[in-house]
Formats: structure tokens, sequence, C-alpha cells
């Protein structure tokens, strides 16, 4: 609840007789209105001097000694992580954080400039390895959200680079961000950095069978492993934080078969042999369903739906169909859980599911056979009947809930603390 | 038992290891600076011919951009069974001709073993068309000294260069020189 919030409504619960004007006086004393954000100006000042120096020196830079640029560059590097160290010592941990991961950016720059004052080529990734190993030990050092940002988005980039320049995929980078940040997570699993981390080795995923030139269904086999991952974690958020991203990429992917998978061009890009593939993926799930019954989440095993690898049915009618199925099943059982644990952002997210599926397979099965007009509204009121009746039945669930809303805030509180304490 | 994260993040214990770390990075952006020096000084040095440079590029930037005659080979210097792929590493021998350049012998997946005379540099495979396939070095960039020649050169000028590369016996290689055809640098 903001300050502002308090000072706009509190009036009104006095003159209703919710709470004395001594109560009210002690509530906005309680909350101190912000310090004013006068802190904000030394620091721009001093990113525009930041920024003129940087000019400066990127002007000038050709011009410059070898032995000098060398100075300037780890003479930033040092001043950093100086500062950086100083700030946290003082008790400013954003800024001192903020310094340091400033210090971690220059390293990377100081490698590759260096490199380039020397006209040395890059054969292997070894040289930027350094960088992920140094951002993932001041990650550790500090356990600050923003460093493990930094050090997903710096693994991320040296994958980039890795395949797109040199031609070849870094399992060391990639076994790097997954083991060290991955015990990170296990051990801290703060939902922006869970969510992060696993978007980052989504793209390692992708990369690698990219570079593979395999079918790109192996990529949802070290997809489904970050989701299983998630399966043993013991902190429920943080759990669902790292399962996010690979459910949206497996939804993505079901969507697109059941809009564009009707004609066989697509459907035979997606089929990698058989038995190997099933056996990955068997394995994956039978280690995703192990840590459920272990965590007690036998209630999201339906998820797996989306992983029907529905492909190897032959492309047309049938594959729109069976795809088609599987997406109202996956809906329908989000609604299902969102109604049993009465969770109305679920609800909402199974609706629109609900809504999208029915979508398409509007789309799909009678665009042929209608006039357009005719299309466009039976199409509206479907959408419209089924929101009403989606709402009705959102509002009926909310409605039966037991009126305990201080427990459930109090649980998702000390659900989140380890989190906050970071 | 404490986990590692708890062990590092102890406060007793953050600033030793920050120290550490700081000095392994400053130490480490030093050994790329030294891998420079010790490739010029211990390197193989070879030159190669480049077709002609836009001088233009500089206006633009601080480099020239080169495209080396042995950029470009026909398929059959390429030995291996299987077909060269498209940004696969490769292995270049090369050899010096009479004129003092180097020119290609053979391309290879795998390293080759060098005779006297001949080096080994390493490339990817940009194109491969139907009678001939194309080769990058990742030396196709030169940051041109602000004292150099070549910058004093008048505009418009399309230059053929001589590059003197050095190869270092770990395989790192860095241009060394450039200079005119001519041999004036």
């Amino acid at each position: 609840m903001s300050r502002k919030f308090l000072d706009t409504e509190s009036p009104g619960w006095v003159a209703d007789g919710l709470i004395s004007e001594a109560q009210r006086q002690r509530l906005l004393a309680r909350y101190p209105s912000d310090a004013p954000t006068l802190g904000l100006l030394p620091l721009l000042g001093s990113v525009l001097v930041g920024l003129s120096a940087l000019s400066v020196v990127a002007a000038n830079w050709q011009a410059l000694p070898t032995t000098l640029r060398l100075a300037l560059l780890l003479g930033s590097l040092l001043g950093a992580y100086g500062a950086g160290a100083h700030f946290l010592r003082r008790g400013n941990a954003d800024l001192g954080h903020g310094l340091i991961g400033l210090g971690l950016i220059l390293f990377g720059a100081s490698i590759i400039l260096v490199s380039q004052l020397y006209q040395l080529v890059g054969y292997d990734v070894s040289g930027l390895l350094a960088w992920v190993v140094a951002g993932t030990a001041l990650s550790y050092l500090y356990g600050s959200r923003l460093l493990v940002l930094l050090t997903v988005l710096i693994g991320a980039a040296v994958q980039t680079y890795c395949v797109q320049v040199l031609g070849s995929f870094s399992y060391a980078t990639a076994a790097l961000v997954a083991v060290g940040l991955g015990y990170y997570w296990w051990r801290r699993p703060a939902v922006v950095s869970s969510t992060v981390l696993a978007v980052g080795l989504l793209w390692q995923a992708g990369l690698l069978v990219a570079v593979l030139h395999a079918k790109i269904t192996w990529f949802f086999v070290p997809a489904m492993a970050i989701y299983a991952a998630g399966d043993w974690q013991a902190n429920r958020p943080g759990a669902r934080a790292l399962q996010g991203p690979p459910l949206v990429a497996a939804y993505l992917f079901m969507f697109g078969l059941a809009t564009f998978g009707e004609t066989d061009t697509y459907a035979n890009v997606l089929r990698p042999p058989l038995l190997p593939y099933l056996g990955a993926l068997g394995a994956v799930f039978a280690l995703s369903v192990a840590g459920k019954r272990v965590r007690g989440r036998m209630n999201t095993l339906l998820d797996w739906l989306l992983l029907l690898p529905g492909f190897y049915l032959p492309g047309g009618l049938p594959l729109a169909v069976a795809t088609l199925v599987v997406l109202y099943a996956h809906a329908g059982s989000v609604l299902a859980r969102a109604h049993r644990n009465q969770d109305s952002d679920q609800l909402t997210l199974g609706a629109v599911l609900f809504v999208a599926a029915t979508a398409v397979a509007y789309f799909k099965l009678t665009w042929a056979f209608l006039d357009k007009s005719l299309f466009f509204l039976l199409g509206g009121v479907l959408l419209l009947g089924l929101s009403w009746y989606l709402r009705r039945r959102n509002a009926q669930a909310l409605a039966a809930a037991p009126p305990a809303p201080p427990t459930e805030a109090a649980a998702a509180t000390s659900g989140d603390e380890p989190i906050h304490n970071l | 038992m404490p986990d590692l994260l708890t062990w590092a993040s102890d406060p007793a214990r953050r600033r030793p290891l920050l120290r550490l770390l700081v000095a392994a990075q400053v130490v480490y952006v030093l050994g790329v600076a030294g891998a420079g020096y010790a490739t010029t000084a211990l390197g193989q040095h070879i030159v190669l011919a480049t077709t002609p440079v836009d001088p233009r590029d500089l206006l633009r930037g601080d480099f020239v951009r080169l495209r080396y005659t042995i950029s470009e080979a026909p398929l059959s210097q390429w030995k291996d069974a299987a077909p060269p792929r498209r940004r696969q590493g490769v292995f270049v021998l090369l050899a010096v001709g009479p004129d003092s350049l180097s020119s290609t012998v053979g391309i290879y997946p795998k390293a080759p073993a060098a005779a006297p005379g001949q080096a080994v540099l390493r490339a990817w495979v940009t194109d491969v068309y139907r009678h001939s396939l194309t080769l990058r070095f990742n030396l196709e960039r030169y940051y041109v000294p602000e004292a150099s020649g070549l910058r004093r050169e008048k505009a418009g000028r399309l230059h053929p260069l001589r590059v003197h590369v050095s190869i270092a016996p770990w395989g790192q290689a860095r241009i060394t020189r450039v200079e005119d055809e001519v041999g004036k640098k």
C-alpha cells in the first residue's frame, strides 16, 4: 500500500467511522512518505560526467598509446570494483552492486578491446569464458539479483557470439551457466532471477539445436529438463518461476502446430527419429514426475499435455484436430486447477488459454465453409458468450471462497520471505 | 552444514575473495596483451596479398576491410571426403611462393602437419558454391594505427595490400603490419 493511497483514502475511512482521526495520524506516522528523491540528482550528474569522459576517450581511442589504453581499461576496472566495495561497506547496497556490475562489464570490454588492440583473432571462446566465470564468482560473492541477471545475459551473449562468429557451441559456457547459476537458484530461488535464468538457458538450448542442425523439436528435451528441475525445488514460487518459460515455449509450439501444422511441409521438419526422441523426453518426464511426487505437486502433471508429440501424426486434419484437443485439454486442466486452488490469476490465464484455443478451432474448422461476414459475426458471438460464461464462473469461484484474505496474504508473504531476505 | 553460497558471501571472507577475483581479472587482461606480444615474438611470419581495399572505410571508422586472395579457393583444394559446410572451422595449409607471398596448398577439416616453409592458418567456411568456397579468417578487419601511411593516402585510390601475419605455435594469429603492394610502407 503506497503512502499516496493512504493520504487520499484515509480521510474517507475517518468519515465512515472505520478509524478515528488519532488512528489515522498513527497510520500516517507508521508509513512516512519517502525521502525526497534528491539522491537521484548527484547520480544522474555523475552519469553525465562519466559519459563525457567516455566519449572523450572513445573519440581519441585510436590515437592513444597502447600502454595508456591498457592502463585506462585496467584503471576503470579497478575503480569500479573499488567504488562498489566502498559503497557496499557504507551500506548502500544498490549503488554498490551496480558498480560491481559495472566492473564486470568493464572486464568483458577490456578483454574485447585488448584483443582488438593487438589485432588478435578469436578462434575459440576461451577468452570470453573468463567473463562468465567472473560473473558467476561475483554472483556467489554478493548474492545480488543484478549480478545474477548480468551473468545470465553475459552467458547468453558469449554463447551467441560463439555460435554466430565461431560456428561452434561452447558446452563449457552452457555448463557454467547451468551448473553455476543452477546451484545458485537451487539455494536462493528468487522469482525474478529464476525466470531470467530459465530464459537464458532456453536461449542457449535453442542455439545448440541450431548449431547441430537438429530437428527443432529436440529443443524440448533440454527445455523440459529445466522444467523438471523446477519440480524438485522446494520453494514453490521459485519453482514455478523457473517452469514458466519452458511452458510458454511448449505452449507457443503447440499453438503454432495447431495453426500452421495442417500442411505436411511443416510437420516433416519437426519429426526426429521416433525412439530416441521419445526415450529422451520420457526420461525427462520420469524425472519430472518423480519430483512432483516428492514435493506433492502431482496436480501440475497435466502441464505435460503440451509435450505430446502430435507432430508424428500425418499432417492435415488428424494433426489439426489432435493439437486442438490438446490445447482444449490443457486450458481445461489450468481452469480446473485454478478452480480447486481458488486462484484468480490462474483462472484468468485458463480463460485466456481457452479463448485462444477456441479462436484457433474456429479459424481452422470453419473458414472454408462460411461466408466471411458470417465468420466474423459468429466468431464474435462465440467469444463474447464464452467470456461471459467464464467471468461468471470466475466470480462464483471467488465468491464461494472462504473470506480469509488475511491468512492468504500472510501465507503469500511467508512464501516470499526467503526472496526478500536476499 | 552451510552451503557454498553462505560460505562465499560471509562478510569476513568477502573482501579477500573480491581482491583475489579482481586481481585475477587484471592478470587475465594483461595475459591477453601478453599473448599479443608473444604471438609476434614467437610466431611464424607470413605475407598475404589482398584484393583492392576501399580506403573510404577509414572515413567511416578506424579500420579497413581486407579481402584476401586466399579467401576464395577452388573446391579441388578441399581435402576431405565429406563436403565442407557453411560456418565450419577449417585449417588452411599455406606455402610461400617465389614472391614471398603465401598461397593455399590445401584446406583441411583437421589441422594438417606443416612442412618447412609451410604454415597453417585457421579459417571458417562462409559459403560453398558449386566449384569453389569462400573463407573468413577473422583477419578481415585491420584497425589502422593513427601514424600509418594508409591514413595519409588520398581517398579514392583502391590499394592492393600486403598483410604481414604472425601465427603463434599455439595457432593464434594476428596482423603485425600492413603495407602497400610495391613494398613502401
